[in-house]
């Protein structure tokens, strides 16, 4: 037993101080080589088994989704009339600056398709393993989103696999902005799974309801415009200089089966 | 339940047989897809199922401590290379837990039903204090609060649930079912 955790010890000290193409690394990639399209038949041949077991759980959630959605309606109808006018003069702007119509990637962007094959349950850490790789082309920090809007970006790539870090983790960290408005900050995850938006100036007014969308900064991996979440509630303390704003992420984490990379 | 039986002095540990390995390669197999592709869509109670401790902690109550050892590191390392994560850390916690678990099961008497029960209750615990330890001296959040109510206790009570049913596929796996209407009829 001593020589196994000693092994243990010198390969997650080996693991964390070579670089990406060192011994532990290389023995990764082999293996993951062979267990890799294991999982991705795992994941297919209990897909119809998964959705059974959502459909059961969301039964249960139904009813109070139900009461938010009606609210939401509600809200979203009083704000159509104004909403429609603004598009008008939306699409008007958009032909002068000839930006790209409803496209959010710019030319060049090219998105890879991907099935989610695993993932931690570790409550520490909030990651997925995609079954795409280096060889089509992904690469470390490559944004990663799905039809609701951002779900993470690559943390590691093998040949065949990549690790994707979700936005609730805790150490990640996205450049935000809130529309309209235009308020920037940055949006992070927590070990508890929440997600919110800090950095925010005091000055700049947020209201629940505005919607979160990666702000594209200079030097930042995401592109801008991808929808994170929605403001759920803003608070700010007189000692402090930023708001604390609550986001509800629109990608449901929990039922991530495909995904996108965003290669550019 | 005595606790007290020491293992026979002249119990050395033999080599497997290709079938022994062929099947505890299955049992491995199974305990890495389980825990990487099946449980993190099986929240229930407010935790995940951890197959991959259950199943290690029911080969070395089946199997004895160097097996469970050996099983423990392996299963650790093949999840953590399914995920992508640093490897090291779950084999370090999945050899303690397999050695442990095959100790008690060498030196207690486990004819008594709730043994693996507890044993898997017991893993749990011992797991999830060291997962957490080792998040703490990796600079992550900890929060103890978060980590009791939110992580240890749901994955102590499903865990345990779990407990008996694998541990029977396993010991079923490993012995075959005649070995278990033998511990039935004494």
């Amino acid at each position: 037993m001593a020589v196994l955790l000693l092994l243990s010890v010198a390969l997650l000290t080996l693991y964390f101080r070579e670089s990406e193409s060192g011994l532990a690394h290389g023995v990764q990639a082999g293996v993951l080589r062979v267990v890799a399209p294991l999982q991705s038949g795992t994941a297919r041949v209990t897909k119809p088994f998964r959705d059974a077991w959502n459909w059961v759980g969301d039964l249960f959630s139904a009813k109070s989704q139900n009461k938010a959605l009606k609210r939401e309606v509600e809200r979203l109808q009083s704000g159509l009339a104004k909403e429609l006018t603004t598009q008008a003069e939306n699409e008007q702007l958009r032909g002068l600056l000839d930006l790209q119509g409803d496209r959010i990637f710019p030319d060049g962007v090219r998105l890879v398709t991907a099935r989610v094959v695993a993932r931690s349950t570790s409550a520490w850490y909030s990651t997925v393993t995609i079954d795409v790789g280096s060889g089509d082309g992904i690469g470390v920090y490559d944004p990663v989103v799905n039809g609701a809007g951002l779900v993470g970006r690559v943390t590691k790539v093998n040949a065949n696999a990549a690790q994707v870090m979700l936005v609730t983790d805790q150490q990640s960290y996205v450049d935000a902005m809130v529309e309209p408005g235009g308020a920037q900050g940055i949006v992070g995850g927590s070990v508890t799974g929440d997600v919110t938006l800090g950095y925010v100036d005091k000055n700049e007014k947020v209201k629940v309801g505005q919607y979160v969308v990666s702000s594209g900064r200079s030097g930042s991996v995401f592109v801008r415009g991808i929808p994170i979440g929605v403001v759920e509630s803003v608070g700010s303390q007189e000692v402090e200089l930023y708001q604390t704003i609550a986001i509800r992420p629109f990608v449901d984490f929990r039922k991530l089966d495909f995904v996108q990379v965003v290669v550019r | 339940m005595r606790l007290s039986r020491r293992a026979p002095e002249t119990q050395k540990l033999e080599w497997p047989t290709w079938q022994e390995i062929a099947k505890l390669g299955v049992a491995l197999l199974v305990a890495t897809l389980l825990q990487t592709t099946v449980a993190p869509h099986l929240r229930l109670l407010g935790a995940y199922p951890d197959f991959a401790l259950i199943i290690v902690v029911s080969v070395a109550l089946v199997k004895g401590s160097e097996y469970g050892a050996v099983f423990g590191f392996l299963t650790g390392m093949f999840t953590a290379i399914a995920l992508l994560e640093p490897f090291g850390l779950s084999a370090f916690v999945f050899v303690l837990v397999g050695f442990i678990a095959g100790r008690y099961a060498e030196t207690a008497d486990l004819s008594a039903g709730f043994a693996p029960i507890l044993t898997v209750f017991a893993a749990t615990l011992l797991a999830n204090v060291l997962f957490a330890t080792a998040q703490f001296l990796l600079a992550r959040e900890v929060p103890f609060g978060f980590f009791f109510a939110r992580v240890l206790l749901p994955s102590l009570v499903l865990n345990t649930l779990l407990a008996a049913p694998l541990y029977v596929l396993v010991r079923i796996w490993l012995r075959g079912a005649g070995d278990l209407r033998v511990a039935r009829a004494r």
